[in-house]
């Protein structure tokens, strides 16, 4: 049985890496008494994969985990369980069953939409400079190197929130050679309109992933759409 | 805490988790539900510090009290101290964020010398006076334990109290007197007097020391009748009463330890001449299996955790291991967890049990014999044979282990050519071993790892009195080994010569240390544990401006009248004991484990029926 669990990662915890989160979730998927599939071979570990991983420092509202069960287990208790298990600021909202055959979130995932809380910026500047630019290069480092990404590539939609000023909305591609860290994205409009200084990752922006989205019949849907239950 | 500077700073430094808190277990309280704050300072970064049993005891017996919240904060590393400063960020625990500053008692645990120029950085970022006769009113109250605590001397300028020995008792009764003071309204100077009438406590201020021409003690006494001329160590007498934690922290971060460690006894009865430890922590006292097992399914899980080190001096001596490890194995192997014995002893450790290891998953297999001829090893009462190995080995490379670590000393007492010689003769005594065993059945890829560290002449050992080898001769010695142990399955490490040297100076030192200290901190000198942090310079500059001879400390032989700087303190071994013990190591003779007939060390006189 494939389960696919949707959980948050809060303010508390935010600068966990992906690495500390996925050794937290094994753990709390132990004490929580899941009984987890475990792979095969020499050093057997846990069968849970992770879609995008979240940079440190940024908070989220909706992450996702997939893990295999050895044997069915009832998805409300499954939830009680694991959530009495994890850290405050982790929680898990959601929880479906998946066809065991699915590709991985990894791969499914293309769009990941964040709110980018700044005090003090001028977002209609921000966006006004980032319309007009025809390329904003932004350095991407990866394990193979650093390479140079188009920010204009990189991004699907950004628009100013209609109620809260100090809020920007960002869409951004995932999976993709062109997509972009947010920090690296939001630091790049933050530089455009000159609001950031260093070249370093200024974290007074608060950076919110609100939601992460793969195509399904040509739409925008959420994982849990995967649900075949 | 502003959280606004917070997370900026957060976004520049290196690991910001270490600085976060927040894990599963972490106590929560509302501070101003409590009467007492205590910070548990470790002058390592955290993850050094998370490692700590010790800690792990303190901090949830600490937070069992209703009227206290302990919490929890670290050396800051390099990069976070950079931004603290530029901040003017305050140094903070990890629970509430709040300044340690407005804490009742900050205590730092002494686990190693290498740690006291991050007690100052600490104490000097969380502005606090870093002289103990500079505090104030209001100001925290700072105390000292653990190992190193058994000579606090260099600290004593520095430290409001020091806590000789186990603290689970202690605490208890130091806070209880705290609350009883803070109530009153009493002087700053009277909670350390009366402090200083619970055993275990000893308040440096309160004591006088002083020297003669040549440097030497000439006395140390009490300049107050609230103080007691001699310092006893506490201990717990009843391990199975005593309190352990059944939750503890489980850290996001990947820490050194990352694991359950299940205490089995403490104390050891070997007798290793060279070992502070193993005369420390005496006498020996276990839990029984019950206990035990009790406290490892707790642990299992209230913890998730995936591995559990059985945590003890030397393990391998609990008097009902192959009961206790079938056990545990039974238990737990459906669960996944794996046992480590960290610390093992190679005469006891048989077949039966690398095969039971075996069952969950392998771990690294490493071994001590610490000399490298019989000699030697007689000299350091290290009951362990060239045949204990072979077979040891022999057999685990039968069951598939390819990896194995063998740890020595050198410069260890009346340590010749012949017993360098010996460990590369152990070394190849292991690879050759290897070959012997089939090829079928052996493990391909054979790697055998062989570190020496440079042998540090500690306080309550049998061996106080003798000088360390000078670091040229230290250098000379690893050089020849570098030689004797090329092969292209041996690996070969050492430790710094001058880490060393600095250990056996601070080890065995006295007040006169405290500006020596303040000097190379004020130099830069923190983190002088970690290789890239370890500044040599700075610390002989400080030497030089305190008109201090380090080598006065090190590479001194002590007489057997001279007064040292420890001998106000009472460990429970007898100062005599340790003598006849050096005295027998001359010659060459051994000491029986005292279980088997008690050798006289002196520490029954701390209670009937310990040991």
């Amino acid at each position: 049985m494939r389960v696919l669990v949707e959980y948050t990662r809060e303010e508390r915890v935010k600068y966990i890496s992906h690495l500390d989160l996925m050794r937290t979730m094994q753990r709390a998927v132990r004490r929580a008494g899941i009984p987890i599939a475990y792979s095969q071979g020499f050093n057997p570990h846990p069968v849970m994969a992770f879609a995008s991983a979240l940079p440190v420092g940024v908070t989220s509202e909706k992450e996702y985990m997939d893990i295999v069960l050895e044997q069915p287990m009832s998805l409300p208790v499954l939830k009680e369980q694991l959530n009495h298990a994890l850290p405050k600021g982790i929680a898990v909202r959601e929880a479906v069953v998946i066809e065991d055959k699915t590709p991985s979130m990894m791969s499914l995932i293309k769009r990941a939409d964040y709110k980018v809380t700044a005090a003090g910026v001028d977002w209609n500047q921000v966006i006004e400079a980032y319309t007009g630019a025809s390329e904003i290069l932004v350095e991407k480092k990866s394990k193979k190197g650093v390479t140079t990404i188009n920010l204009k590539d990189a991004v699907y939609n950004i628009c100013k929130d209609e109620e809260n000023g100090e809020v920007l909305h960002l869409s951004l591609k995932v999976g993709d050679s062109s997509g972009l860290n947010p920090l690296s994205a939001v630091n790049a409009l933050l530089k455009l309109s000159g609001a950031a200084k260093n070249e370093g990752i200024d974290l007074t922006a608060a950076v919110h992933r609100t939601g992460m989205y793969l195509i399904r019949e040509g739409q925008w849907v959420t994982p849990l759409a995967l649900n075949i239950d | 805490m502003d959280k606004l500077l917070l997370d900026k700073i957060m976004g520049q430094v290196s690991k910001p988790a270490r600085y976060m808190g927040n894990e599963y277990n972490m106590v929560e309280k509302d501070p101003d539900d409590v009467n007492i704050r205590f910070a548990f300072a470790f002058p390592d970064v955290y993850e050094v510090g998370m490692s700590h049993l010790g800690m792990k005891i303190l901090y949830h017996l600490i937070n069992e009290r209703k009227d206290t919240y302990c919490e929890r904060v670290f050396a800051p590393w390099v990069d976070m101290e950079e931004k603290m400063r530029e901040n003017n960020i305050s140094l903070f625990t990890l629970e509430t964020k709040d300044p340690v500053s407005k804490f009742d008692f900050i205590g730092f645990t002494l686990q190693y010398e290498m740690s006291y120029t991050n007690i100052l950085n600490m104490l000097d970022l969380a502005g606090i006076p870093l002289k103990a006769e500079d505090r104030e009113e209001g100001h925290p109250f700072v105390i000292a334990g653990g190992p190193c605590a058994y000579n606090a001397e260099p600290l004593a300028d520095f430290v409001d109290l020091v806590a000789l020995g186990e603290g689970e008792e202690l605490i208890g009764e130091l806070l209880d007197l705290y609350a009883d003071w803070k109530a009153s309204g009493q002087s700053r100077i009277s909670f350390l007097e009366q402090a200083a009438r619970i055993p275990g406590i000893y308040v440096p201020r309160l004591y006088d020391v002083k020297y003669q021409e040549d440097g030497r003690i000439l006395s140390v006494k009490p300049n107050t009748k609230a103080a007691p001329e001699r310092i006893t160590k506490r201990i717990v007498k009843d391990m199975d009463k005593v309190f352990y934690p059944e939750k503890i922290i489980v850290p996001f971060m990947d820490i050194v330890h990352d694991r359950i460690m299940l205490e089995l006894f403490r104390g050891c009865t070997r007798g290793c001449r060279f070992c502070q430890a193993g005369m420390i922590y005496r006498p020996i006292r276990e839990r029984n299996l019950d206990r035990l097992l009790e406290l490892a399914e707790r642990l299992v899980h209230s913890t998730g955790y995936e591995e559990m080190s059985l945590s003890s001096l030397s393990s391998s001596d609990y008097s009902q291991l192959e009961e206790l490890v079938k056990q545990l194995m039974e238990r737990f192997s459906h669960n996944r967890v794996a046992l480590s014995l960290p610390s093992l002893r190679l005469d006891s450790f048989a077949k039966e049990f690398i095969q039971e290891m075996q069952k969950v998953r392998k771990t690294g297999l490493t071994f001590a014999p610490e000399a490298g001829t019989q000699r030697l090893r007689d000299v350091i009462n290290k009951g362990v044979t060239r045949e204990d190995l072979a077979n040891t080995v022999t057999d685990a490379f039968r069951s598939g282990w390819n990896s194995i670590k063998l740890y020595f000393m050198i410069g260890l007492p009346t340590e010749t050519e012949e017993d360098l010689q010996g460990i590369a003769e152990l070394a190849k005594l292991v690879v050759d071993s290897y070959f012997q065993v089939d090829r079928e059945i052996r493990q391909k890829g054979l790697n055998v790892t062989v570190s020496t560290s440079s042998f540090v002449p500690k306080p309550f050992t049998p061996f106080q009195w003798e000088p360390q080898d000078p670091i040229d001769l230290l250098r000379e010695k690893q050089q020849y080994l570098k030689n004797a142990l090329r092969s292209k399955y041996i690996e070969y490490n050492w430790h710094d010569p001058e880490v060393s040297f600095l250990e056996a100076v601070f080890a065995r030192g006295d007040r006169r240390l405290g500006n020596v200290l303040l000097s190379a901190w004020r130099k830069g000198a923190r983190f002088d544990g970690w290789a890239e942090h370890f500044k040599m310079d700075a610390w002989m500059e400080a030497f030089g401006e305190n008109n201090i001879m380090p080598e006065f400390y090190a590479n001194r032989k002590r007489e057997k009248d001279e007064i040292l700087p420890w001998d106000h303190i009472d460990a429970g071994v007898s100062k005599a004991f340790l003598w006849k013990e050096w005295q027998k190591a001359l010659k060459g003779q051994t000491t029986q484990d005292c279980r088997v007939n008690c050798t006289g060390c002196g520490v029954s006189r701390l209670g009937e029926g310990l040991c």
